[in-house]
């Protein structure tokens, strides 16, 4: 019986965002991710105090995931986040430490939502046309022809999750792999549309990193004792395999709404059985080498597959069987009466591996674009982290097929891109504010806000004190040691920028970031020999990134446009 | 526990509310942010949706919300106006009887208390208000607003079409109230699209609307995780479920659907299958296995290739399917089989009950089936073929939260509810007291615009009116309106003489009878030609009376203005109007034409506002003076929120006092905004504040109970079981 009881009145609140609480909170939110972001950022542990397992991270689909967050206004912005990274699987810090900036600076304004709005919009749009326009200087086109860029690409995004606990060796071997597995699933005649395959991560938890590996095809983990019961496996060419996605357990299927009477003596059970036999006859007499059942296979009909030397594996998994289905070149069989022979497939090669402790089937296929990452870290905790960490980058090199760009990473994208907005809405204010009605102040305050927030966003790279810098000609990223040695001339120091683009130079004119400073023009089109020159880069994903700007100028636009919060207390 | 009912409460319920609502309204209204108890955030600019999530506890409040969403349910819009006018009628209300203390007291109720010398005091008001609202409002839309009236349909053609430019300003007015200001263009922008991509036909396009209405859950798929400008339009139907099995297939692609499982079961619901052997068992699931396969065989030589199930299908089924190349696609909803079989007009395949013949004739043709993908997640992509007006398109709307991408789909669903509402015709219909007996008691007002006027021609002395209809009259009127006229019919034919003068004022027919009856036909024509509605003229319902009246006609040339909206020079066809007269002769039936707009930014209401202080001054009953006053005053409340952040030229003030000057001088009213909105949505709403009002004050004393109110027409229900 249910219990109805009157609704409590709703709280409402005005002006969410000038509360002493709400500041605090956003700033306390800030300050944690802003922590985390980077390849020196923290880890934080997060824990429930009453048991249970024990993470310890610094990505941000993981922190928000268990992260409480009771203020409404947070949880608009976490929850955009959340959908970016499940969306790009990339840039969710970055996105979020944005939006906190932006939501914090121009809080502190205090100019009306409109105009803010309004001008925010502008300048994202001004961000996005220069990002995808040609002349950008932070964008690399992807030269498919080498793997330098690609790798590049997955080695910033395993560095930059320092929970992985991986060093430098263990980075070169993962990034290698993961390359190597995005490059297994792309098929070999590609046509007008390509179909990527599928990776299938294999937790190998306890080993060495080292030991990790990439195969081609599936490996289904089977136990010591099915293993002893597997047959040896004879020599062949190929294999023909039967998939089942239907129970061969005997068990009577969906019999209706009716009532089912059975007369005394009559077993169902049996007759089912003699069912399944007919089926073994006939997989038998139609050479089937190899059984996989999604389900459960009756002991019996194991033993009579078995004694006609036929190999059966069964309760493969619902998550299994499209990768399957894809290796075998087949659909999975649904019935149990007569099979069409077409419905058979064949694997190239089958075989019993060993890694670690555990042991697997492992079916190699003709052709198929599907493979097994078998991923190995020295404990849970970072065994996690490290999968993340893979899915992301696996993830990323799709999305560079898609678009084939990528932005320079390490924080000079972002004060790139500020030295452009500095100089475009300087020198050419007047179209800006002819079609956004809105006066010189307000535009450069605004303006100042938005730079502002993308160089503390940069800036939150840095966390062990040092100084960042920026140089008055490309507009990238410097960081300097902190605790120098007076007697040093400082300037000198930064040997390469954020990215690894640019060596120290002679002509360059140096200013600490966040500090006033003259716009000046940004060198835009990116120099060939630069390109060339990309050996070892720090790079982002482009797609994901500048979805990420897009989502976080747009929270940001939204929590700021806020008048109440309804805060249902049911 | 009782409560006393009064306006100084109702007052203070209703500036709460106000002081919430008040913040989103308009263009440069502000989001709300709504928490639900399951942790889930929405953002909202929708006036019914705040008033709900506030769970109000107070019983005036509720009565209110409950009032707002009566009418949000007949309109679909205005609740955050509601609230506003409601909440400066009661302002108005409560300072006159501050005031004038004693002004509707009877002399003989003095004795009684305080409270209920003022419930009768506010009972008197309210059936004030509830004249106004029947009687006099009508009488002013029709007869003074409807001059203002602009129409949203495109002028060059004889049917009703849409104007692309006039729906985009109307649809950008109500979107600059519904959804956050960064993306109001936008969203606008698909709608408009949208509207048009769909409608195959443009004659028909209130089909389209219908069925996008019904149906608007199934033709939207919201994606989470991107920015907002991502949202598009595709063509086809998208099914948010992926294909069970699916086979690519080119060329003709013929499409089934069924409502139950191919496999047949061993047994249906209410029978019993009765086992004897193992045999029979065996024999059974064979004949089961076979049978399926025979049914999906038959589908593969009809051509079908893909299968669409209201069910869940047994794993056979797809196995068999998917040999066959007929893709699967299981579990649809209830809501998106009526949908598909709106478009396509398919029925459901029937299985078949016999084996051996199998006769399929319900296929039907589909463009295109293919697996669509939006952020990884995949989803059945169908071209169908349409077999009505509506072509099936989709609007993907993409977001950062759920939250704003759920505010997106209310609005536009909103806004197809309005369109529906605009594209509607709304009666009038009101009482006059003609006082001069003399003068004109039936005046029947046609306004055409066209220039060529047809006049009356007139034949043997009588005169036939050679009006052609083009709007549908209620039979009702006409059948009355015969019968009067056969009363009519044994007076003396009258001779009828002719004076026609085209260039004078009109036609005047001059007659001499004992039947007094005179009407008065006004004839205003457009003075520009090349903006005329070319609609043809109207006929007069009681074309068969002409013998037997006598009238006098006055054709005069009214004068059309056509209303220029400021920044996009475009041109609205005014609207025409009829009114038609019944032979009772003090009432009249009239109508706020579909498609009537005015300009947004309070238009409506300085134009009401204007012409009720007009009528306010003619009257002379005190209480209808005191009421129109209030209310023309309380109409300026929503201008006023509406121009608080303008400054200067366009601050309130200025605005207001531009508004009356042109007003009395009898120039075009020019705007500066450049948006529309509903005329017909304005005046239901007027309406629906006043019926409000008035539940409000007649309440003299709020109970509170333990149980719920019995519902009287539960014993109804009871005898008829």
């Amino acid at each position: 019986m249910s219990r109805l009881e009157a609704k409590k009145p709703s709280i409402c609140r005005r002006e969410p965002l000038t509360g002493e609480r709400a500041g605090a909170r956003l700033a306390a939110l800030r300050g944690l991710l802003t922590s985390c972001y980077g390849p020196a950022g923290r880890l934080k542990q997060l824990h429930n105090g009453r048991g249970g397992p024990v993470a310890a991270t610094s990505h941000s689909a993981a922190l928000l995931a268990g992260l409480p967050v009771s203020h409404p206004v947070l949880k608009v912005l976490t929850a955009a986040v959340r959908n970016h990274v499940a969306c790009f699987s990339d840039g969710g810090l970055f996105t979020a430490i944005l939006c906190c900036n932006l939501v914090e600076n121009v809080q502190r304004l205090g100019l009306t939502p409109t105009t803010v709005i309004r001008l925010n919009k502008h300048l994202l749009s001004l961000c996005t046309r220069y990002l995808k326009s040609e002349v950008c200087a932070c964008r690399i086109p992807v030269d498919f022809g080498s793997t330098q860029i690609l790798l590049s690409l997955v080695r910033s995004i395993l560095t930059s999750k320092p929970a992985c606990m991986l060093i430098a060796k263990e980075i070169d071997h993962i990034s290698t792999l993961i390359l190597k597995a995005f490059l297994l699933t792309i098929p070999e005649n590609a046509q007008e549309h390509i179909i990527l395959g599928k990776s299938i991560i294999v937790p190998l938890k306890g080993q060495r990193v080292i030991d990790s590996a990439v195969l081609p095809g599936i490996l289904i983990e089977v136990s010591e004792v099915q293993l002893m019961k597997i047959l040896p496996i004879k020599k062949s060419d190929s294999f023909k395999v039967a998939v089942f996605c239907v129970s061969l357990s005997g068990d009577l299927s969906d019999t209706g709404e009716g009532t089912l009477l059975v007369s005394y003596g009559v077993s169902l059970e049996n007759a089912a059985l003699d069912q399944l036999f007919n089926l073994g006859k006939q997989l038998v007499s139609d050479h089937v080498d190899l059984v996989l059942c999604q389900k459960v296979i009756h002991p019996s009909l194991k033993q009579f597959l078995r004694t006609h030397q036929i190999i059966a594996v069964d309760r493969i998994g619902v998550s299994l069987m499209e990768p399957l289905s894809k290796v075998t070149g087949t659909q999975p069989i649904g019935s149990l009466g007569s099979i069409s022979p077409s419905s058979y497939g064949t694997v190239k090669d089958l075989c019993i591996a060993k890694f670690g402790c555990k042991h697997f089937f492992h079916l190699i296929p003709n052709k198929a674009t599907v493979c097994s990452l078998l991923l190995c870290n020295r404990n849970d905790t970072a065994w996690d982290e490290l999968k993340l960490t893979c899915q992301t980058a696996l993830h990323a090199l799709q999305l560079t097929v898609k678009e084939p760009y990528v932005l320079l990473g390490g924080g000079c994208t972002e004060t790139h891109l500020v030295a452009y907005i500095r100089h475009k809405t300087r020198n050419e204010p007047e179209s800006v504010l002819r079609d956004e009605r809105c006066s010189q102040t307000e535009l450069q305050l605004i303006t100042e806000a938005f730079c502002s927030a993308l160089e503390s966003l940069a800036g939150s790279l840095e966390h062990d004190g040092g100084e960042v810098l920026t140089d008055g000609k490309y507009g990238h990223f410097w960081s300097v040691q902190a605790n120098l040695p007076s007697a040093v001339n400082w300037p000198d120091l930064p040997s390469r920028c954020g990215c690894g683009l640019y060596s120290s130079q002679e002509e360059l004119s140096w200013s600490f970031l966040r500090s006033a400073r003259h716009p000046f023009r940004p060198q835009t089109c990116l120099s060939h020999e630069a390109k060339g020159s990309a050996n070892t880069l720090t790079l982002d994903c482009f797609t994901a990134k500048l979805s990420g700007l897009q989502v976080a100028v747009e929270t940001a636009s939204l929590i700021l446009d806020l008048s109440c919060v309804i805060e249902d207390t049911n | 526990m009782a409560a006393a009912g009064s306006v100084a409460v109702a007052l203070h319920v209703a500036e709460v509310l106000e002081t919430i609502v008040s913040g989103c309204l308009g263009p440069e209204g502000r989001q709300v942010l709504c928490t639900k108890p399951t942790g889930e955030v929405l953002l909202s600019r929708d006036g019914g949706r705040l008033l709900k999530a506030l769970h109000l506890e107070h019983p005036v409040a509720r009565v209110m919300v409950a009032c707002v969403s009566s009418h949000l349910r007949k309109t679909g819009d205005g609740a955050k106006t509601f609230i506003i006018f409601l909440c400066h009628l009661l302002r108005g209300l409560h300072e006159i009887t501050d005031k004038e203390k004693d002004y509707f007291i009877f002399e003989n109720i003095q004795t009684c208390g305080r409270h209920w010398k003022n419930c009768c005091q506010w009972k008197f008001i309210s059936q004030a208000l509830l004249t106004f609202q029947t009687q006099i409002l009508d009488y002013i839309m029709d007869h003074y607003l409807s001059r203002h009236f602009l129409s949203i349909f495109s002028s060059c053609s004889k049917e009703r079409t849409l104007c692309r430019s006039s729906l985009e300003m109307l649809l950008g007015a109500y979107f600059c109230g519904r959804v956050g200001r960064n993306h109001h263009n936008l969203i606008s922008q698909l709608m408009c699209d949208y509207v048009f991509k769909c409608t195959a036909c443009e004659s028909r396009f209130e089909e389209v609307l219908e069925i996008v209405d019904d149906c608007f859950v199934e033709l939207k798929v919201g994606v989470t995780g991107l920015p907002v400008s991502d949202s598009r339009i595709i063509a086809g139907l998208v099914l948010q479920r992926d294909f069970s099995v699916y086979c690519p297939a080119d060329g003709d692609i013929r499409i089934a659907i069924v409502t139950e499982t191919i496999q047949p079961l061993f047994s249906v619901s209410g029978s019993e299958f009765i086992l004897n052997s193992e045999v029979q068992f065996q024999t059974s699931q064979l004949w089961i296995t076979e049978r399926t396969k025979a049914i999906v065989k038959h589908l593969q030589s009809q051509n079908v290739k893909l299968l669409l199930s209201t069910v869940k299908q047994p794993d056979l089924v797809i196995y068999c399917a998917g040999l066959n190349g007929i893709s699967v696609v299981e579990c649809l909803s209830s809501e998106e089989l009526s949908l598909i079989q709106r478009v396509i007009g398919l029925a459901p395949f029937a299985l078949p009950e016999a084996s051996s013949q199998y006769e399929l004739s319900h296929t039907a043709l589909v463009e295109f089936c293919k697996p669509l993908i939006l952020r990884s997640k995949r989803y059945v992509h169908l071209g169908l073929m349409s077999a009505c007006s509506f072509t099936p398109h989709c609007v993907v709307l993409c977001g950062p939260v759920q939250g704003l991408i759920e505010q997106h789909e209310d609005a536009l669903h909103g806004a197809f509810k309005m369109l529906r509402q605009v594209f509607k015709d709304l009666d009038l219909n009101y009482v006059t007291q003609t006082s001069d007996q003399n003068c004109t008691s039936g005046p029947c007002i046609y306004e055409n615009s066209r220039e060529n006027n047809e006049l009356p021609k007139i034949v043997n002395s009588s005169i036939q009116r050679s009006y052609q209809d083009t709007v549908v009259k209620s039979k009702g009127e006409l059948a009355k309106t015969q019968t009067n006229l056969k009363v009519c019919s044994n007076l003396i034919v009258p001779g009828v003489k002719l004076e026609k003068n085209v260039l004078c004022s009109g036609p005047k027919v001059a007659v001499t009878d004992s039947y007094q009856t005179e009407e008065t036909l006004r004839c205003s024509s457009p003075n520009k030609g090349t903006i005329m509605d070319d609609h043809e003229p109207y006929i007069e319902s009681n074309s068969g009376n002409s013998t037997t009246e006598n009238t006098r006609r006055e054709i005069s040339y009214g004068n059309l203005q056509v209303t220029k909206l400021a920044r996009k020079d475009s041109m609205l066809p005014l609207r025409y109007k009829s009114l038609k007269m019944c032979t009772s002769q003090r009432y009249y039936f009239s109508s706020i034409p579909a498609g009537c707009v005015l300009p947004v930014g309070g238009n409506f209401e300085i134009l009401l506002h204007y012409y009720l202080l007009n009528y306010a001054k003619k009257c002379q009953q005190s209480e209808q003076t005191m009421v129109s006053r209030i209310i023309a005053n309380a109409l300026l409340g929503v201008p006023k929120i509406l121009y608080k952040s303008k400054k200067g030229n366009y601050s309130f003030p200025q605005v207001y006092v531009r508004a009356l000057q042109t007003l009395q001088t009898n120039q075009p009213m020019i705007s500066n905004q450049t948006g529309l909105e509903s005329v017909a949505g304005k005046y239901q709403l007027l309406t629906s504040v006043l019926q409000c009002l008035t539940n409000i004050l007649t309440v003299d004393l709020v109970i509170s109970i333990e149980r719920q109110p019995r519902e009287i027409c539960d014993q109804d229900s009871e005898e008829e079981l």
